[in-house]
This record gives C-alpha cells, structure tokens and sequence, in this order.
C-alpha cells in the first residue's frame, strides 16, 4: 500500500507522462522514465484469439522512434491523453500502477473532439533517487479500430 | 497557369487506358454493381486456417458483396463456410468474431445444425411443423470454400464461378517456393476509412508513391535497380512485383534482419495482388495479407494479418513481430502513411466534390513507377463491369471496352 506522499508522486508521474507526450514533448516525457525504460503496446484480438504486441521499444528504440516522426507524413489532429489512477501497490523499491486510460483526438478543421482509444496504462514505477520514474509502461489497449491510424504512441 | 471549369472537366491527354473518370470512387450505383460483378463472383479471402486450428473452430467474416459467412472446421478436419443465417427466421446464428461450436445452435428458437450444415434439431417440430417441413428441409446454405496458398481459407457465393486455382491463374506462382510451409497468424487488425476500396488496391498496385512513405523509401530508391523491378498482369486482374533487395536496416532504428523467411534472400520482397481487393506482401521476415470488404461507394474496412512460420521458436515470432510493427503495424512507420493518404483520396473524391479523372498515365516500361498495375485492373474492371472506368456513364462518344492494359 503506497503511504499518501507516495500515490500523490506516482499519479503525478502518471499524468506528467501524459501531458508530456499530448505536447509531443518527447524529451519531456524520456525524461520521466528510467535508463533501462520499456514501452510496449498490446492488445488481445477477439478475431484471432491472441495475445498481440502491436509495439515493444526500449528507451533507445522508443527514442529513435519519437525523434523520426517529425520525417513521416502524419495525421496533425492533436490526441489527449486521459489517464485515472486506479491502484498503486508498493513493493520493494518499486510501485505497480494501473490507470485507466482514455484517448481522444480532436480534429485541427472544427475543432470536434471524439473518442480514439480506450485502455489501461500498467506501469511499473521505480521509486529510488529524486522521485519515482518510469521503468516500464505497458499499454493495454481495448480499442482495435483506430481508423487511419496514428503514429505516436500513446 | 491553373485551369477554368471547362478545362478541369476536359478529358486527359492520354490513351483511354490511362486514366479512370473520378465518379467511379464515389458513385452508388457504380459500387452497388461493383459488389454484385467483382466480388460475388470472386474468390475471396476470409480468413487463414491457423485461426480455426482444431475441429468445430470457427470464424466469422463479413464478404465484401455483404453476404455474413461462418467458415469451420468440421469433425472431419474439413473446412466448410456457410451464410451465417438461421434458415428459420434469418437470426444471425454465430455472434462472437470466433469460437469454438459443435453444435451451431440459434439463439432465437435453438435450432441446431452441425458443422456440415445439416440441421440437427427443430424445437418442437412436429407440433408445429407436422409432417409438413423437416430437419432435412432446414439445412444451412453451404458456399464454395478452398483452403490454400499459404494456407488462407477462400470462399466463393457462386456456385457457378471456376476453381480457386483457375482464377487465380499463375498469379500465385511467383509466391509458391515460399509459402510450402505451414503459416500461422499473429496478427490481426482492421482500418475503417472513409474512401473508395479501389483506393487501397491502387496503392497496392503502384510503387509511385515511395515517395508518401519517402523517409522509409530513400536507402531503397537508391539501390543500384530498385526501379527496375517489373510489374506482370495476370488473366482476371491479378498482378506480381518481382523481389527486390531492400535495406530496411539503413531506416534508423532498424536493426539486422536474423530471422529471414525460407527461401527468400535476404531483404527480399515479393507482392501479388489479387483481384479486386486482397494483397499478398512478403517483405524480409513476414506475410502481410490485406483484404478490402467496401461497406459502401466511400467507406471501407481493411483487414490486416501479419503472418510468420507456425514451427517458430518464441524467439523467431518475437522477431517477426517486431519486423511487422515498425513498418506495418497500426503504429508503424509505413501503414498510417498509407491510410492516410487513401483517407486524403476518399475526403476529396466524395460524390459532389467534382474531381474530374484520376490519371494513370506513368509509362517506364512496367517497371515499378509505371502505372501499368492500375491499368491492368482497371483492364479486367471493365470487362466485369462491362463499361469503361473512363466513361463509366457512357457520356462520351462511343469507344470499345478495352481489354489491353
């Protein structure tokens, strides 16, 4: 059970990391995450009863990811991330954290907001040093249809 | 010097075979006749045998003329499809995407059928039905279905259509060596967009658009021979591109390719693509399978799979599947170009938008910026659709249908 000083820094990280890459700040949000940072989408698939990983960087890997996509064509449409702390429970040295995450993505012509993505955010949050840092964060998603897509992880 | 009304509306400098009137991407009738002479009469993918591995497994698919089918494998190992309707009523029989079902039984008033489409139980039958209708009388409507190269589950809604391998032709024969060994699906997703499906098969049928993806594309385009690779047309509207060396590895953030595909060298790339909306692309370590269903003149979903070899190690899967993600999977560096551009096509050739004519007038001797592929497509659209893609509302003056591309 995390003590009220401890939950209050790990959902700040939480919704730092969010509000980082909602600004693609990158560098930002690297910031935030451990040496050793692992970063992978998965969702499981209904259609063909499997587990699927749909993206699974480290930290080099994910930095070369966010510092190429300024050189691809992309959608512009501004996403937001909107996370919910549900449970942060301490171990030894470090906290798993699930959120509850909601992407939303709001058209550049008009202005329309709508719903992208649904999922969880399960992070495991290193607690030594300054402050807590991302060591790992996998994202879970439920959503499967993202249209035309988009390049920046969530 | 930009053009007035009249010019915008004047046909193109070009052969009749070289460029298709606009309206065929978002008129109604157009894609109503579309889904009755290209797809009813076509085979068409519904899904890959690795995701109905054991008997009684089953998958649902919606087929592009809008016909929902059950394709299962049977007590018999046999893989049978059929209309997901309930002959009673015409309840929708199987809900979920997949499962496993020996008994396919309707929610609605549980009539059961096996998976050989015989009816296997009539609630109360002969209070009500007497000797008047039986089990026999309430089978399901079985479709044609093939299972093959590479181990995909075709289906044909007409029972009059050729085989599976006489209209595919010799289009496959180019991916033959590779797809000997069993293949096993990992991956599975869809896209909805809003755009033509012809769209999507354009921009499987023309390497042009290396420059879309241009990032990706430079360490190939600068290969001694990537533009000489040739596109081959094939009898009923299929076409191959030949392989190529390409050196993904100099994409930063690429790292060496180990794993590889049985037979292919070393960054090698293969692609068929098969009338009129599925496409075979084998690319260093991974099949990819695109396969359109058009929900309407604007509006389609396209079914993606990623597939690898069923006797990889854990190590060997997680490879591919990292090859497939970062050129090819929802987040992926190539596919959300790649939509993104259809998406662009489908915004600004809705009906009313008055786009005019989409050109397909490259010429460099087949070779992979000729647009000879949408050509030969078009080609065999015409002789299904019986009217040319140039006049397809017999405006014009009257012209042959052409048959060469």
């Amino acid at each position: 059970m995390a003590n009220p000083e401890q939950r209050q820094a790990i959902e700040e990280l939480v919704y730092r990391s969010c509000l980082a890459l909602d600004a693609r700040d990158f560098k930002g949000f690297l910031a935030l995450c451990e040496e050793d940072f692992q970063y992978t989408i998965t969702t499981y698939s209904p259609e063909i009863r499997k587990d699927m990983v749909w993206l699974d960087h480290d930290r080099k890997g994910l930095d070369t990811l966010l510092t190429n996509l300024p050189r691809h064509n992309s959608d512009q449409s501004p996403i937001t991330r909107h996370a919910t702390v549900y449970t942060v429970d301490v171990g030894d040295g470090t906290a798993t954290v699930v959120s509850a995450l909601q992407v939303f993505r709001t058209q550049l012509d008009g202005g329309a907001s709508e719903l992208f993505a649904v999922g969880h955010f399960h992070d495991t949050v290193k607690l030594n040093g300054a402050g807590p840092k991302l060591a790992k964060r996998v994202v879970k998603l439920d959503t499967r249809l993202l249209g035309y897509g988009y390049h920046i992880p969530f | 010097m930009s053009k007035n009304a009249e010019q915008w509306q004047a046909r193109p400098n070009f052969p009749s075979t070289h460029y298709v009137d606009a309206r065929i991407y978002s008129d109604q009738q157009v894609f109503e006749e579309e889904k009755e002479k290209l797809f009813r009469p076509a085979w068409i993918i519904a899904c890959h045998e690795s995701e109905i591995p054991s008997a009684f497994d089953y998958r649902l698919f919606t087929h592009p003329a809008g016909v929902p089918l059950i394709a299962v494998r049977g007590d018999d190992n046999k893989v049978r499809a059929f209309y997901n309707i309930c002959p009673h009523r015409g309840n929708t029989l199987l809900y979920d995407p997949a499962g496993n079902a020996k008994r396919v039984t309707c929610i609605f008033h549980q009539w059961s059928f096996d998976t050989r489409g015989a009816c296997i139980d009539i609630s109360r039958a002969e209070q009500g039905y007497q000797d008047r209708f039986c089990k026999e009388d309430a089978s399901l409507r079985e479709v044609r279905c093939e299972v093959g190269f590479g181990g995909f589950v075709w289906v044909n809604v007409s029972d009059d259509a050729p085989p599976l391998a006489e209209f595919l032709g010799g289009a496959m024969d180019i991916l033959a060596p590779f797809l000997e060994e069993p293949l096993e699906v990992f991956h599975f997703h869809k896209a909805h967009v809003r755009t033509n499906f012809k769209l999507w098969h354009d921009t499987n049928s023309e390497f042009y658009h290396d420059y879309l993806h241009y990032f990706n594309r430079i360490t190939g385009m600068m290969q001694p021979g990537y533009f000489e690779r040739k596109y081959t047309g094939f009898p009923n509207g299929h076409a191959t591109v030949g392989s190529m060396q390409i050196k993904y590895d100099k994409y930063e953030g690429s790292k060496e390719r180990a794993v590889g595909w049985p037979g292919l060298a070393p960054g090698g790339w293969f692609m068929v693509d098969v009338f009129p909306g599925m496409t075979y692309n084998l690319r260093t370590s991974v099949l990819r399978m695109d396969a359109v269903v058009p929900l309407g003149p604007n509006e389609v979903v396209i079914e993606f799979r990623g597939l690898g070899l069923k006797r990889d190690t854990p190590k060997e899967r997680a490879e591919r599947i990292f090859d497939h993600n970062m050129i090819w999977g929802p987040f992926g560096r190539n596919l959300h170009e790649d939509l993104l551009a259809v998406h662009g096509q489908g915004r600004a050739l809705h009906a009313g938008g008055d786009a005019r004519w989409i050109l397909q007038g490259r010429e460099e001797n087949s070779t992979i910026h000729d647009e000879i592929g949408m050509r030969h497509y078009y080609a065999e659209w015409a002789r299904r659709m019986g009217r040319p893609p140039f006049d397809p509302f017999r405006e014009g003056k009257p012209e042959p249908v052409r048959a060469v591309a």
